[in-house]
C-alpha cells in the first residue's frame, strides 16, 4: 500500500501558500518519511523538495477576514474534497499547509484501520481561549469536525465522504440555510462536518484522531528557537506576559508569523 | 388495580384548560407503536381518547388531584408488574426495549439528568436552580421505571405523601415552589428514600432529549419554529441529527403529523 501527504498551497497577494507548503514537506519527509505531493495552480518557480505536483483549479470561495494582516484576503481554498482524485496514493494524509509537522505523531494516525479520521476538537496550546467559538458553527452550535489534517484510504466510504463534500459545496447557500451559518464563506471544515454527520446516520457519532488539533491563534507572537522547537509569546487575561515552548505539532492559525519562519529558516 | 402484564408503559395524561394531554399521549403511544408494535401502553386518565393506540385505558384511582398531584397514583394504577411511566408530551424516536434489560434488576430507576438534540448532557441549570440549591438528585420523572416490589411502594407512598403535605415538606426547602412539581416531589422522596436505590449511576441510564429554551440555546420558547425538524417516520431528526430515545418537546401542540 502507498502512502503520502498532499498539501494544498494557493498562493494569494499576501501569503505564499506554496512556501510554507514546502517547508512543511521537509518536515514531513523528516519526521513521516512519506512523499509529498503539492496540489497548486502553477508549477512552483522556487526550487522545492516536493516529490509530485499536481496543478488544480483553485476555487474561489471570495475573501475571508485575516486578523493577523488585518485585511480580507482572497481565499482559494474550497476544493479539498479533490484531494481523493488528485492522490496518487492508497492512503493519503491531507494537511493544510499551515499545520506544523515537528514530530512523528501523525505516524500513529496512518496505523490506524479506519477509511477516514480527522480531529473533532481544536485547543488553544496557551489554554487561554476554550475554543467554544471554533469547535462549533451555525447559529445552533453544530459540532465541527477540522478539515486541517485529513487521513483517508481509497475506499467506498473516503470517496462517499469526499463526494458529499463537492455536493455541500455545490448547494453552499442551501447547507448555509439549513445549518443558520451567519458566515457566508464557505469553509471545508463545515462541509466536512455535515459530511461526515450525514455519511454517519446523521447520528453525530464519527472516528476521530484521539486527542485534539494543538492550534495557536493569530493574536499570539511565533517564533522558532530550535529545529522543531517553537515559542508562544502570549499576555494571559491579566495582561502579564508569559512564553511557553511548543516541541509538539501544532496548527499555526497565524499565517504572517508561520510565513516569516518560513521565509527566515534556521 | 390488577396486574394484566408483565411489562408495558403508563402515560398518565389529564387534560387542562389550555393542554390536551391525551393528545400528547396518543402520539406518544403511536411513536412507540411504530418501534414496538406489541408493546403494552396504558393511558391512566379521566378524560376522553382514541382507545384504539392503547392496550389499556385505566381511571385515576383517586380521581383527577388536579396537575402535578395525579402523579402518586400511578403506582397504583399501573397494571404492569414492572412499569415505565412516561410524560405524555414526548415521542420515542428509536427504539427502546433494551431499556427492560437496563432496568429489571432494579426495584425503581428515575432518570437523572438530560441530553440536547446533539446527544450531549445539557449544562444548562437554568430551570434545576431549586435542586442546585437545595443539593437534590438531578432526577426527571418523564421515564420513571419500576417493579412491584417493597421499594416501589416505599418511593410512591413517600411522593403521595410529599405531595398531599406539601405545606410541611417545603419548609425543607430553600426556595420551594408553592405548586409541587413531580420532579421536585421525586427528588426530595428520591433523597429521602436513598439515591442508590431508585436511580442509576450517573452517565449509565437513559435520559430525555429536554427541549426547553434555555437548555438548546434558541432565540425563542418555541424551537419547533427556529430549528428544522424532520419526521422520519419512525423517527425524528432535529437541525439534520438523528434523535434517540425520548424527546420531551415543550411545545404541547406540536404534533409530527
Amino acid at each position: 500500500m502507498t502512502t503520502g501527504a498532499l498539501i494544498f498551497a494557493f498562493n494569494n497577494e499576501q501569503i505564499d501558500y506554496v512556501a510554507m507548503a514546502n517547508w512543511s514537506a521537509k518536515n514531513i519527509h523528516r519526521h513521516l518519511d512519506i512523499p509529498v505531493c503539492l496540489v497548486t495552480d502553477k508549477e512552483p518557480i522556487q526550487p522545492h523538495v516536493f516529490d509530485s505536483v499536481a496543478i488544480a483549479n483553485p476555487v474561489n470561495a471570495g475573501q475571508r477576514y485575516f486578523s493577523d494582516y488585518n485585511a480580507n484576503v482572497m481565499w482559494h481554498n474550497t476544493n479539498r474534497m479533490d484531494a481523493y482524485t488528485l492522490s496518487p496514493w492508497d492512503q493519503t494524509l491531507v494537511l493544510d499547509a499551515d499545520y506544523v509537522v515537528a514530530s512523528d505523531q501523525l505516524s500513529t494516525v496512518l496505523k490506524s484501520r479506519q477509511d477516514f479520521l480527522c480531529y473533532r476538537w481544536a485547543q488553544d496550546v496557551t489554554g487561554l481561549q476554550t475554543f467554544e467559538d471554533l469547535n462549533y458553527f451555525g447559529n445552533h452550535r453544530m459540532p465541527m469536525w477540522w478539515a486541517t489534517v485529513m487521513m483517508f484510504r481509497r475506499s467506498t466510504a473516503a470517496e462517499l465522504l469526499f463526494d458529499s463534500m463537492q455536493m455541500i459545496r455545490d448547494n453552499w447557500t442551501h447547507y448555509r440555510n439549513l445549518y443558520k451559518n451567519p458566515n457566508p464563506t464557505y469553509r471545508n471544515d463545515h462541509a466536512l462536518s455535515i459530511a461526515l454527520n450525514t455519511l454517519n446516520g446523521h447520528t453525530l457519532k464519527v472516528d476521530g484522531i484521539p486527542g485534539t488539533l494543538a492550534s495557536l491563534t493569530p493574536d499570539h507572537r511565533l517564533t522558532q528557537l530550535d529545529v522543531d522547537s517553537y515559542r508562544v509569546d502570549f499576555l494571559t487575561s491579566d495582561k502579564k506576559p508569559r512564553w511557553i515552548t511548543v516541541t509538539q505539532d501544532f496548527h499555526a492559525m497565524g499565517k504572517q508569523q508561520l510565513g516569516a519562519i518560513v521565509a527566515n529558516p534556521l | 388495580m390488577p396486574i394484566l402484564s408483565e411489562r408495558g408503559y403508563l402515560i398518565p395524561a389529564v387534560n387542562t384548560d389550555t393542554v390536551s394531554y391525551t393528545d400528547c399521549a396518543e402520539q406518544l403511544a403511536m411513536s412507540i407503536r411504530q418501534w414496538h408494535p406489541n408493546a403494552n401502553i396504558a393511558i391512566l386518565t379521566n378524560d376522553r381518547c382514541d382507545w384504539s393506540v392503547f392496550t389499556h385505558v385505566i381511571e385515576l384511582p383517586h380521581g383527577d388531584q388536579g396537575g402535578y398531584a395525579n402523579d402518586w397514583q400511578v403506582f397504583r394504577a399501573s397494571p404492569y408488574r414492572q412499569t415505565i411511566k412516561l410524560e405524555a408530551d414526548m415521542i420515542a424516536a428509536s427504539p427502546i426495549d433494551h431499556w427492560w434489560t437496563m432496568f429489571e434488576k432494579r426495584d425503581v430507576v428515575i432518570s437523572t439528568g438530560c441530553r440536547d438534540f446533539y446527544d450531549q448532557p445539557a449544562t444548562s441549570r437554568y430551570y434545576r436552580r431549586l435542586f442546585d440549591e437545595n443539593n437534590l438528585p438531578d432526577v426527571y420523572n418523564a421515564i420513571t421505571y419500576w417493579r412491584l416490589s417493597k421499594t416501589a411502594q416505599d418511593f410512591f407512598s413517600l411522593v403521595e405523601k410529599i405531595f398531599t403535605n406539601w405545606n410541611s415538606y417545603k419548609t425543607l426547602l430553600q426556595f420551594p415552589e408553592e405548586i409541587p412539581s413531580t420532579d421536585v416531589v421525586y427528588a426530595m422522596a428520591a433523597l429521602i428514600i436513598g439515591p442508590e436505590l431508585v436511580t442509576l449511576p450517573a452517565g449509565l441510564g437513559p435520559t430525555i432529549v429536554h427541549m426547553k429554551q434555555h437548555m438548546i440555546a434558541t432565540h425563542t420558547d418555541n424551537w419547533t419554529q427556529e430549528l428544522v425538524w424532520e419526521n422520519t417516520n419512525p423517527g425524528l431528526r432535529i437541525n439534520t441529527v438523528a434523535q434517540h430515545g425520548f424527546v420531551h418537546y415543550h411545545n404541547k401542540d406540536w404534533r409530527l403529523q
